[in-house]
């Protein structure tokens, strides 16, 4: 049903390139906006009617009445629209080729950001649902996935590094219950079988991480002494990188849906003195709530999305709601290129579902997922020294009515719902055949893609 | 399908190789003339490089070398006189990478079951970079032919496999055994970056962490390595580690890592490696260059173009539909239909695809006009649709001098070889082509192709066709 609406959407008649062309000449660049007169939502000091929002070189560089425009200036007259920062999704597997390295439950020294792929068409459509950054994950086939990589949806450029948000923390993707267990005790007959081993598997990671460092900083300090001429110990990229994480240097985003693993993992973090940490999905998030804030632990769940498999029954629409009302930094995510283009939707839901507040509703697909990858003091609200990222919508973003008009990265438009050509591909295929291109597109955004040989079997519509 | 062939398959098919040689030798025609003869090409229109012609010259061959080229030169008196009026002669063609005369592995027809896939042993997992192509080679090989009859004469190849296949070899598309095959062996470390189906590493993100693992490994164990041989009393003895040992020469950039680079992202990504570990790069069999031209241009790693293209849209194929059309208006009291809704979008996506072509045609004069040097590479190409490829790439604003030096010079210049090879000039290796026309004409077929010094004559393209269709 999905794929279909997608398909008729497309149908409609493609004509205009030039659009296209022009953007590939932005596609580094930091831009010159002013923003005139919209109602700005700034999620984190309140809401400023009649207002301007001057985007300079790519930062909000004043917010205010009566901004004059600078010379050559590109100005939006938001009269009547709703101007907030551009929504961020914790949870997405657009923008990547490869998104499980299901061959073995660690394998923390992949990296998505080896294989950022800024061709994808579910980028531009994403900048449509007013999505400006995401957290391009490694999939849950894993006990310790892969390192994730947060993207500004700088849609138009060829260069994979010009994707990536420059100076964003490093972050890694954990798994805990079904996935792992299935994929490597049932897939290839070896730990983890069951919750145990996972903890098992998770425990020794980082009991060998902290040997190795060990090992090397004794290397290192005995290089330092006249005539050592001792053996370096073997380089292993992966103990490297969970050393990394013990450092505190690489934030864990764990997903997760049960409350007693979701406490374990708590429990493990403690023991091995991590303090970055966010859960995903965790559906259950609700029964451990004073917890998860108690520790410092972020959340990012889905609005009302659940009942795909076993672990995953216990479920609340007011999950969101409870984690927030605990003190919980809690974001709403997508995992899925489709709904990521109503994550505003998603967070109005919470108004239904648990009464928050606009400023709320809003912080959890902006100000708090930023807080989760860390990148906060960029990106998430409307304040003066942000970077330029800005969505403007008509009608309010948590009415059902909304719809965003302009997506801005950087003080670039991106996305313009009056210059929107059907036709936004950047590389196209020399042998695709007319046909292929409508019904025949593939979506790989799913959390447990490139796990099928590991399980010998295809799991259909099995995500997250 | 690459990712099921095993190294066991390939030791098998090594073994099985003295056995089946000479039948296969008992078939194949011998060459005209054995090597050390001495031949005079007269008359012929001589295309020393890209820009240097002599009209009716002479050019002789002696002892597998270039003796002399000129207007006017002395024929020696026991020369083999090759009548070549108004055919033309150029110097061999380099392919930068290729697979010819490169043995497959069979392929294991079970996939054995890896316990522990995120474990396996190394040669299963495309960890192979001690493997030397001289292990896979054989004249006799068909695609030695086919390519040699398009006036390849050397080629760059390498052994089958994915992620780290072995070391490359620059053979003579020629030669009676392996070993008189090679022109420099050990040239380049081969790499693809391809992960193997159901083990690690599988994606190309494995794929690149391995490759980062792998590297640092290496650089570590030879300087150990160093400091032992160094002393060798009181310190533990260096491991043995064949494969690590793989990447010495790397490290030390004697030789560079040739990497298959076909899509626009392989080439950003092996960039990204390249930037991590500092190793000197060949850029081969690339097919989406032009989005990422300046950082190609930047990066000083060596270029060989793909002489592979996607298929042009046919002509055929609208005329078919426009007789479909016809039909039905027929049908429908031929009244004109009106284009839907679908034909206009229809038509839109096939500008699109037919821009896409012209870009990936256009490439090699993209990269002429940007300045940056580069060769041919013929992996993925088929041997059938290479010239006519060439005569794509022209006719889209390369011009003839620079295919001629993509073929020629430049790959002598990029992999070494400028003092032997590239032009005809006297004191070369006597690898040439001659052509009944110029050769980038359309009508133009090869008639003689020269390597070592040895003759191959061929007796037209006709002709072989008309065999294929006997056999059948």
């Amino acid at each position: 049903m999905r794929q279909h609406l997608k398909n008729s959407t497309m149908r409609s008649a493609l004509t205009v390139f030039a659009f296209f062309f022009t953007m590939i000449c932005y596609a580094q660049e930091k831009g010159t906006l002013l923003i005139k007169n919209g109602t700005v939502l700034t999620v984190t000091k309140g809401v400023l009617s009649e207002t301007d929002v001057l985007v300079k070189d790519g930062k909000i560089a004043q917010i205010g009445k009566n901004i004059a425009a600078p010379q050559d200036a590109k100005t939006i007259d938001a009269k009547g629209l709703y101007v907030m920062p551009g929504i961020i999704d914790a949870h997405s597997h657009v923008g990547i080729d490869g998104i499980n390295e299901a061959t073995s439950p660690v394998t923390a020294e992949v990296a998505e950001s080896d294989v950022v792929n800024p061709f994808q068409i579910m980028i531009y459509r994403a900048l449509g649902g007013g999505i400006t950054t995401i957290h391009a994950m490694h999939g849950s086939a894993n006990a310790i996935g892969g390192q994730c990589e947060t993207l500004k949806l700088r849609y138009g450029t060829y260069d994979a590094d010009a994707m990536k948000m420059e100076g964003a923390p490093r972050t890694i993707k954990f798994a805990l219950g079904e996935n792992p267990t299935r994929v490597h005790g049932g897939g290839s007959g070896i730990v983890p079988r069951t919750r145990m081993g996972v903890e098992f598997v998770i425990r020794k990671a980082f009991t060998d991480a902290k040997k190795y460092s060990e090992d090397w900083d004794a290397y290192n300090k005995n290089k330092l002494v006249k005539g050592f001429r001792g053996a370096p110990p073997v380089y292993n990229l992966r103990l490297e990188t969970l050393a990394e994480i013990l450092k505190g240097n690489i934030i864990i985003h764990c997903h997760s849906y049960r409350a007693d693993e979701i406490y374990m993992m708590l429990n493990v973090c403690k023991d091995f003195g991590i303090k970055r940490i966010t859960f995903q999905h965790v559906n259950e998030g609700f029964k451990v709530a004073p917890e998860l804030a108690a520790y410092g632990a972020g959340a990012s769940v889905f609005s009302d999305w659940w009942a795909y498999k076993f672990e995953v029954y216990y479920s609340t629409a007011y999950n969101a709601a409870i984690l927030t009302k605990n003190g919980v930094v809690t974001s709403i995510n997508s995992d899925d290129a489709e709904m990521m283009r109503h994550l505003y939707h998603e967070a109005g839901k919470t108004q239904k579902y648990g009464s928050l507040s606009d400023d709320e509703a809003l912080a959890l697909i902006t100000i708090n997922p930023a807080k989760q990858l860390g990148i906060d003091s960029r990106v998430g609200s409307l304040e003066v020294g942000k970077d330029g990222d800005i969505t403007i919508f008509k009608n309010h973003p948590l009415s059902i009515y909304g719809v965003p008009q302009y997506t801005i990265v950087d003080g670039i438009v991106r996305f313009d719902r009056e210059k929107d050509p059907d036709d936004m591909r950047l590389m196209v295929d020399p042998k695709q055949s007319f046909d292929d291109s409508f019904s025949k597109e593939k979506i790989i955004d799913n959390c447990m893609d490139g796990t099928e040989l590991m399980l010998n079997e295809l799991i259909e519509g099995d995500k997250n | 399908m690459l990712k099921k062939l095993k190294v066991t398959a390939w030791a098998f098919a090594l073994a099985l190789m003295p056995l089946l040689l000479p039948a296969q030798q008992q078939e194949e025609k011998p060459p005209i003339a054995p090597a050390g003869k001495t031949f005079a090409l007269t008359n012929v229109n001589v295309v020393q490089g890209p820009g240097r012609k002599i009209d009716k010259g002479i050019v002789i061959i002696k002892d597998g070398l270039i003796a002399n080229v000129g207007k006017s030169v002395a024929i020696p008196s026991e020369a083999i006189i090759i009548k070549a009026d108004s055919l033309y002669v150029y110097a061999g063609f380099i392919d930068g990478l290729s697979r010819a005369g490169v043995t497959k592995p069979k392929e294991e027809r079970e996939r054995e079951k890896i316990k522990d896939p995120g474990n396996p042993p190394a040669e299963k997992a495309g960890i192979n970079p001690q493997i030397d192509v001289r292990n896979f080679l054989n004249p006799d090989d068909k695609s030695v032919e086919e390519m040699r009859s398009l006036g390849f004469t050397v080629a760059q190849v390498v052994p089958y496999g994915n992620f780290l296949p072995g070391q490359s070899a620059l053979i003579m598309l020629g030669g009676k055994t392996a070993d008189e095959m090679v022109l420099t062996s050990n040239t380049a470390l081969y790499s693809e970056l391809a992960g193997t189906q159901g083990m690690y590493p599988n994606t190309v993100m494995a794929v690149m962490a391995k490759w980062r693992e792998l590297y640092k490994n290496a650089s570590l164990t030879k300087s150990y390595q160093a400091s032992y041989a160094s002393n060798r009393q009181g310190i533990a003895r260096p491991a043995n580690d064949h494969i690590l040992e793989a990447f010495y020469p790397v490290i030390d950039q004697r030789t560079p890592v040739l990497f298959k680079s076909e899509k626009v992202l392989d080439v950003q990504r092996i960039f990204t490696l390249k930037n991590d570990l500092g190793f000197s790069l060949q850029l081969a069999e690339v097919k989406e260059g032009w989005p990422v031209i300046n950082k190609i241009k930047t990066s000083n790693a060596k270029v060989f173009l793909s002489l592979d293209l996607p298929e042009e849209i046919k002509k055929d194929e609208k005329k078919d539909d426009k007789k479909e059309a016809k039909k039905d208006s027929v049908k429908t009291a031929e009244k004109p239909k009106e284009k839907t809704a679908w034909d206009k979008e229809k038509e839109v996506l096939e500008k699109r695809k037919a821009e896409a072509i012209a870009s990936y045609t256009s490439q090699a004069a993209a990269f002429s006009k940007a300045g940056i040097p580069f060769g041919f590479s013929t992996l993925s190409a088929k041997s059938k649709d290479i010239q006519a490829n060439l005569r794509r790439m022209i006719a889209a604003g390369l011009s003839e001098d620079a295919a001629l030096a993509a073929l020629t010079t430049t790959p002598a210049q990029l992999l070494g070889l400028s003092d032997r090879l590239g032009t005809i000039d006297a004191g070369k290796i006597a690898n040439l082509v001659v052509s009944d026309k110029p050769y980038f004409n359309e009508k133009s077929k090869v008639r003689y192709v020269f390597v070592d010094g040895v003759m191959y004559k061929l007796d037209g393209k006709d002709a072989k066709k008309d065999d294929s269709k006997k056999t059948k």
